[in-house]
């Protein structure tokens, strides 16, 4: 078989020779210009190093003195006595997309857990520190409706609905904000805040009671600081996985992820709504009536990226949930009559 | 026979370019986009061995002195420095930034000055990472079968790099050209090829009268739209919170644009003066070298660059780091070859984990 030129480095130091590479049955047969032996590479030991880029020639090693290097520019007698160079490793790929998927679902089941159990050891102080903070701060950008009267009926109403769970509650704010929605917030240390659109749209007191009623449940559970913490532990494991806070792709997964666990947590406020109307002798029809009107357009794909569950699905739900427990005719208005106007006049319409 | 594999000449003529870059823009680009593919399927976690099979094609289509060099890294090496830095480092910062942040919205006095301190400690460990990560680079850089390698130590560097800035911020800037040149000459002077290690002597002087102009314009052109602005909100006529947010967001982009594009030139005209002269003060057994970094060529490469990454939202990075070697490749020249025979395998050892520090706080090494 031919000679072949190539360039020989011994591993010990960083001189590189000319060498003349005699392909045969056992192995290289490796010699310098002045024709005497350099090293003689078997078959068996033969490493493919790489192919150089770009057709550049190939590059080899051996197992027995694996510093050396041998480069060659013409490789087509070798390539056939190389091992062959690793395959694409599908099998890790796989592997590494399995792990993928079992971070994700741990994760998933993982973290509203221990987001509730974080929840707990929040001090309260903290957790009032923060709402009042993002209250205020709403407050001041959306304008507050204040009236004695009308403010009276609502410390009324909060009372009366929240007599069954009063230790657990720690409601410290009840106001009404100049915002159109047809909305309520609870935020973190409890504080609730009504928006106006939804006294303004509301035709009954039992409406605003089925919706105090949610929002006192929402702050019961915690799941204002719940919500946060959550949405914290979300954006932590995106970037242990990805590596990358500000990823696209990544926060738009942790949104989802969001409006799913918060989906649970309406339907949970639902449920306990029902139990607070139940307790305070208030029918649940207000509330199915508020549901109802909530117009969300039909269910489709968006269902599974919003934060709330569709509101026909949850007028069903309490009404169902209501019937059960109590018949109407046991119940009585949540208010009489001209609190129920002072509160609808609070924003002085 | 190609001309880079063609014998070695010793004694080579002064001013001669023993670096030759032959990977081809395709095969680059089949890899990045394979990469980015892949990287979508494993939500991420393949980015490990995808930037080291970048690595694996800059690195062995960089040739010197007809021999190429070769990158020894394994994806795994990174997986797993990453998955012990996230776990031992990053995950108790994030809980004590949390916590911190936490107590500052909870009107805690102490919340800031906490925040404050593991915010420097962030930026410690980033810089520090860096260095680690070079260490790692370098250790798995080979050239004719000798390792290559980084002495120094990587807690020193990050503490130098606190102080140039804290330096810097307290000299308005002016300090930059010493701090850059001060922290290049511990790099430099620390990286070792087999025993043999580079001698950098850097310095700064002859370097403010660029650097005054790009200061110059830079404050210019960074104070013009802050002052109109600031004119604007405090001339109280709402006219910034009457505007559609969009608009304001599209103009802040352009102008954002814009102050690129004004201060790319004088940063590239400075930009080039310090990479020759960083290179004409660094030396390597004897051999001292020549980097023939021109204005405009220096601006092309970056700007380039800059939209590859922004258009490709980063997925072509490797193709902008393919135009980083080549360039160094093709402007890069020697004034001797060194002795070779007299540069031997260095018995030090190498860091077992990659890069994990600079992985998480950084994102270092895009490519």
């Amino acid at each position: 078989m031919t000679a072949l030129p190539g360039r020989f480095n011994d591993g010990r130091t960083a001189a590189s020779r000319q060498v003349t590479v005699t392909p045969g049955t056992n192995g290289l047969d490796i010699r310098g210009e002045d024709g005497l032996m350099v090293a003689f590479w078997k078959t068996a030991d033969l490493r493919a190093d790489g192919e150089l880029p770009d057709g550049a020639g190939v590059r080899l090693r051996c197992a027995a003195d694996p510093d050396a290097r041998l480069s060659l520019a013409q490789a087509e007698f070798i390539r056939p006595l190389l091992p062959k160079p690793p395959r694409f490793p599908w099998l890790k790929l796989a592997g590494t997309f399995a792990g993928a998927l079992g971070v994700l679902a741990a994760l998933w089941l993982g973290i509203p857990a221990g987001a509730r159990a974080l929840a707990i050891m929040v001090p309260s102080a903290w957790e009032k520190g923060w709402g009042d903070t993002l209250a205020d701060e709403l407050e001041r950008r959306w304008g507050t409706c204040r009236q004695p009267a009308g403010d009276a009926a609502l410390q009324l109403l909060a009372a009366r609905l929240g007599a069954g769970i009063a230790p657990d509650l720690h409601l410290n704010r009840l106001v009404v904000v100049r915002r159109t929605e047809n909305n309520a917030l609870a935020l973190p240390g409890g504080s609730v805040l009504v928006f106006s659109g939804l006294l303004a749209q509301a035709e009954s007191s039992d409406e605003l009671a089925g919706v105090l009623a949610h929002e006192f449940t929402h702050l019961r559970l915690r799941h204002p600081t719940v919500a946060m913490i959550r949405a914290a532990g979300i954006g932590m494991a995106v970037m242990l996985v990805t590596g990358d806070a500000s990823g696209l792709a990544a926060s738009g997964a942790a949104m989802a992820m969001a409006g799913a666990y918060s989906r649970d947590d309406e339907s949970a406020a639902d449920a306990g709504a029902v139990t607070l109307l139940t307790q305070a002798g208030i029918g649940t029809q207000g509330l199915a009536a508020f549901f109802r009107r909530l117009d969300d357009g039909p269910p489709g794909l968006t269902g599974w990226l919003s934060t709330h569950p569709d509101s026909r699905a949850r007028a069903q739900a309490v009404e169902t949930q209501g019937g059960e427990r109590q018949a109407p005719a046991a119940t009585r208005p949540a208010l009489e009559p001209e609190q129920w106007a002072a509160i609808k006049g609070i924003c002085g319409q | 026979m190609p001309e880079h594999l063609s014998p070695t000449r010793h004694g080579a003529r002064h001013g001669e370019r023993p670096f030759a870059h032959v990977a081809g823009t395709g095969s680059m680009l089949r890899l990045a986009l394979l990469n980015f593919l892949l990287n979508v399927l494993t939500l991420s976690l393949w980015r490990f061995w995808a930037k080291t099979r970048v690595r694996r094609l800059l690195w062995s289509g960089t040739a010197a002195w007809g021999d190429h060099a070769e990158y020894t890294g394994r994806g795994g090496e990174l997986f797993l420095g990453f998955v012990v830095v996230m776990v031992s480092v990053f995950m108790p910062i994030l809980v004590a930034l949390t916590a911190a942040q936490m107590a500052v919205e909870a009107g805690n006095p102490w919340g800031n000055a906490f925040v404050l301190l593991i915010q420097a400690v962030a930026v410690f460990l980033a810089f520090a990472g860096l260095y680690r990560a070079r260490r790692y680079q370098l250790s798995r850089t080979l050239w004719r079968g000798i390792r290559a390698g980084q002495d120094g130590e990587a807690w020193r560097y990050g503490l130098m790099v606190l102080g140039c800035g804290l330096v810097n911020v307290l000299s308005l800037g002016w300090t930059w050209p010493w701090t850059e040149m001060t922290l290049a000459r511990y790099r430099l002077g620390n990286t070792r090829f087999g025993d043999e290690r580079f001698v950098c002597t850097a310095r700064a002087r002859g370097l403010y009268r660029r650097f005054a102009v790009m200061w110059g314009v830079a404050a210019l052109v960074l104070c013009l739209p802050l002052v109109t602005v600031l004119g604007l909100y405090l001339s109280g006529d709402g006219i910034l919170e009457s505007a559609e947010p969009a608009l304001l967001f599209i103009i802040g982009l352009l102008l954002a644009g814009g102050v690129v594009l004004v201060l790319a030139l004088p940063y590239a005209w400075y930009r080039a003066a310090v990479l020759r002269q960083l290179v004409a003060a660094t030396r390597f057994a004897g051999t001292t070298f020549h980097l023939d970094a021109r204005t405009a060529p220096l601006l092309r490469l970056g700007l380039g660059n800059w939209l590859i990454g922004v258009l490709s939202l980063g997925i072509l990075r490797p193709w902008a780091a393919l135009r980083e070697f080549r360039f160094v490749c093709a402007n890069l020249s020697a004034d001797c070859e060194p002795d070779w025979s007299s540069v031997r395998q260095s018995a030090a050892a190498a860091p077992r984990l990659g890069e994990g520090l600079a992985a998480v706080f950084d994102g270092a090494g895009e490519f």
